[in-house]
């Protein structure tokens, strides 16, 4: 969620500066992503800050709005919150005769009303900055006051154009195969398991998700109904998921939002539109509120708060987090009773208030603690049977590899995937032959005569998994259950006998390019030491070996000795030449030779 | 890769040295080593742990679902463990839920579980995704086991992993199968890194298998190993784990 630093301090304007205010955040309440400062050449709403705020899931019923947020930093730093709301004009309202009906229990409240003689048009600057600020397109008048209710409380509200509608406003299941268009032009054919908004004959809007272009506010449009409304959050979330449609308005229902945010957000819409169009005239509020939101009530002790997070919290530390957040409580017997309210759908239990009380005083309060249990921990033989298969192989001289589970062929299929390979293995041997290829074409490289690898991994077959052991070279390879592998495996063996190695060092990367494997060997007197040779080579070779000079053979005769060494060429950033790589060799060759008595073969 | 390794020893996988060496330092505080199956019913992966069943991970977008081999399509979505539908697990909290079922079931509380296990996610690789990595998972339950006790572990473990010097702290976070739930960061070379989620187990977790949380609670946590094998020897693409390239075991 994103938002505008100077939004936020109209509600606190003693809020610390937006660098702090981001670290607050951060340990407090959500991760901020970003924090972007709009410089003021930028035009509109330079000067800001803007903060991209990764609202937890669970604090999506009331954190994803700038009053929210404002709110929630207001409590939790103990400085001033102004309340817009005695702010708001409350317009002088006529009887109405608009008739609003709800056809399905996915609405959970709906509230509209008809305003006459509004002129659509720009809106105010301050308008059109707060918009922009945070990203978003100013529109018009009309269609901006519902944007800017939704960002600045959270309820999600719609304007439709009177005129063009048909009778009364009903909320329903669409027919099967009703079609819509929407305000930005698709075509959507409904199921009767999304909820529309509709006149007597045709869908308006697709609840919750998105406004259709038959009720379309243009600027010609002089009369209006306002929806203010709550609908079912698993029913909007499966509707614009079939539907492909992603909206703010869809992110804040899907969330849950309290049903109790309604009246509010049409007090500001209202008054927001009195401020653009002074001369329209506002009929009064229907409101259809089929089932109340229940009030609930939770009790927890602080010794069950201190408990759960290993901190001692005293009654007093939670009193003073309760009168800051404005929650009404009652305590008695070492116990509080809160009255939760409406918009903090994610408070339940006494844990939901251990993490509460956790957050707000700061996790860094929470000493660490190795507790002192004296536990009876088992062995695990599956484990045990691991560990003691790859250590044997590693000792028989196999070097250790992990392939892919998925493959193109095999026995157990997933639904989807986001690659071509849509099975899992039935063996290990296919990935291991194809690791024994790669290898063995970096054998020089690796410093290796013979590529030995293994794999302790699990296969599927139809109605199973089951771990496995494969090992091998380049002629052979074998592949055999873990349990079979294990069966000479000694029955006192422990896991206690290794010694585990800690590993430290950085990884090398290598290059992607191709290298080119070099041998030389030279013949020299007796009393000549092979570090005298590799002296040479060293000097002589340049800065693209990789690896070498690497002493691979070495034998005497007739008072001569050879020594035979490898070379491995190869640039991190482009493929070498064999004439550049000869080039260097037959330097090498002649420095060599510049020794009385030395040969090179 | 030195000259003596040349028909010795083979090498072995960084993941798994990195495994070992978590293993210990948990063995080392009394927890037990779990281990569980890699396809796993929704049950143990999702219901079990919390998750509603519209929850936005359940997706077959996320998650890989396995094909019923009688041919059917639907997921069936009952959140019973009797009819439950295959997933490739997403995360070993898999192990955790089911070694601490068992151990309830034994009459062994308090316990401790460790495990090392891959985990699928369907989702597009590049370097610092894959659709198959491995997770560290654990889990304690006792009777006044707190979040305290999660930070002496957690510390304890980061420590031994990243060196002395290591320091960790808790940020507010949300999982559904824990409250509070936090994440763990850790300062390694002068900052701040994301390293796995955490919390007190939730006491609907904790019913679901089968203990009761006026009784006991406790903490899990989980994160990725590769990752940490990536912070701790400056390893760039999380894919290099499993081409089964022996140029990666230079440790």
């Amino acid at each position: 969620m994103k938002i505008s630093y100077n939004w936020l301090k109209w509600y606190i304007p003693e809020a610390p500066d937006a660098q702090k205010l981001a670290d607050l955040i951060t340990y407090h309440l959500a991760e901020v992503e970003s924090i972007t400062p709009l410089l003021s050449e930028e035009g509109v709403g330079g000067g800001d800050y803007i903060l991209d705020i990764k609202i937890l899931p669970n604090r999506a019923h009331d954190l994803l709005s700038h009053q929210g947020v404002a709110r929630e930093l207001a409590s939790l730093l103990d400085i001033k919150y102004v309340d817009p709301t005695p702010k708001y004009k409350i317009p002088e309202s006529k009887p109405t005769k608009l008739k609003i009906e709800i056809n399905t229990d996915k609405c959970r409240r709906y509230s509209g009303r008809i305003i006459r003689g509004i002129k659509v048009g720009p809106s105010p600057d301050w308008v059109v900055q707060h918009l922009e600020s945070i990203g978003q397109r100013s529109i018009n008048n009309i269609v901006d006051a519902t944007n800017i209710v939704m960002l600045d409380c959270s309820q999600p509200t719609h304007a439709f154009d009177l005129d063009k509608l048909n009778g009364s406003i009903i909320v329903r299941e669409a027919k099967d195969s009703e079609e819509l268009t929407t305000l930005d032009n698709k075509a959507l054919k409904l199921k009767n398991s999304n909820i529309v908004i509709a006149d007597s004959a045709r869908a308006l809007a697709v609840a919750g998700v998105k406004g259709g272009r038959i009720a379309e506010v243009d600027n010609k449009t002089t009369n209006i109904i306002l929806e203010c409304a709550n609908f079912d959050p698993t029913s909007v979330r499966k509707t614009a998921q079939a539907l492909n449609i992603f909206t703010d308005s869809r992110k804040r229902f899907e969330n849950d939002l309290s049903p109790e945010l309604v009246p509010y957000a049409m007090r500001e819409l209202s008054a927001l539109i009195l401020e653009m169009c002074p001369e329209a005239i506002f009929e009064d509020i229907v409101d259809v509120y089929p089932k109340k939101q229940e009030i609930r009530k939770l009790s927890f002790s602080a010794d069950r708060i201190s408990n759960i997070l290993g901190l001692k919290v005293s009654d007093k530390q939670i009193e003073d987090i309760l009168k800051r957040y404005v929650f009404e409580y009652v305590y008695e017997k070492g116990k509080f009773e809160i009255t939760i309210p409406p918009m903090r759908l994610d408070l339940v239990k006494a844990e939901d208030m251990a993490e509460e009380i956790g957050r707000i005083l700061g996790y860094d309060k929470v000493k660490g603690n190795i507790p002192k249990i004296n536990f009876k921990p088992k062995v695990n033989e599956k484990y045990s049977q691991i560990s003691w298969a790859k250590n044997k192989l590693l000792t028989d001289g196999y070097s250790e590899v992990m392939t892919y589970t998925f493959c193109d062929k095999g026995e157990v299929e997933v639904m989807q995937s986001a690659s071509d390979k849509k099975f899992l293995r039935t063996n290990l041997t296919d990935g291991l032959k194809e690791s024994i290829k790669l290898n063995h074409a970096n054998a020089p490289f690796l410093g290796i005569d013979q590529v030995k690898v293994f794999e302790v991994g699990t296969v599927f077959k139809k109605d199973k998994e089951q771990i496995n052991v494969c090992y091998g070279d380049k002629k052979n390879v074998t592949e055999i259950s873990l349990d079979d592998f294990c069966k000479t495996m000694p029955s006192d063996f422990s896991l206690s006998t290794f010694n585990f190695k800690h590993s430290t060092g950085r990884f090398a990367p290598w290059s992607l390019f191709p290298f080119i494997a070099r041998d030389i060997a030279v013949w020299v007197p007796e009393n000549v030491k092979n570090k005298d040779v590799e002296k040479i080579i060293k000097e002589n070779m340049g800065d693209m070996v990789i690896r070498g000079p690497e002493l691979f053979d070495e034998f005497k005769k007739d008072g001569k000795v050879s020594y035979a060494f490898r070379l491995v060429f190869q640039s991190y950033d482009r493929t070498l030449t064999d004439a550049e790589v000869n080039e260097i060799m037959n330097k090498i060759t002649d420095k060599i030779k510049e020794n009385k008595d030395w040969q090179v073969r | 890769m030195s000259d003596d390794t040349k028909n010795k020893k083979g090498t072995e996988h960084p993941l798994s040295i990195l495994a070992n060496e978590a293993y210990q330092a948990f063995v080392d505080m009394g927890f037990e080593i779990g281990t569980g199956p890699e396809l796993e019913s929704d049950w143990y992966n999702f219901y079990v742990l919390n998750f509603p069943k519209d929850h936005p991970a359940l997706d077959m977008q996320d998650t890989f679902w396995v094909r019923d081999p009688k041919g059917g399509c639907e997921i069936n979505r009952s959140q019973t463990q009797a009819t439950s539908d295959k997933v490739l697990r997403t995360h070993t909290t898999t192990v955790t839920a089911r070694e601490l079922e068992k151990a309830g079931k034994e009459g062994r509380l308090p316990a401790a579980f460790i495990s090392v296990g891959k985990v699928f996610r369907n989702e597009a690789t590049d370097i610092t995704h894959e659709m198959q990595f491995f997770q560290i998972d654990g889990g304690m339950v006792g009777e006044n086991i707190s979040l305290a006790d999660l930070k002496g572990v957690l510390t304890n473990f980061y420590k031994k992993m990243l060196g002395e010097n290591t320091e960790i702290e808790f940020r507010p976070s949300f999982f559904p199968f824990t409250e509070p739930s936090i994440e763990v960061f850790a300062k390694f070379n002068g900052k701040w890194l994301e390293m796995m989620g955490a919390g007190m187990l939730h006491p609907n977790v904790l019913r679901n298998i089968g203990l009761d949380p006026s009784k006991v609670q406790g903490f899990a946590f989980g994160g990725g190993l590769d990752r940490i094998a990536m912070i701790k020897w400056g390893i760039p693409d999380v894919r290099l784990f499993y081409q089964g390239d022996l140029r990666l075991n230079q440790f």
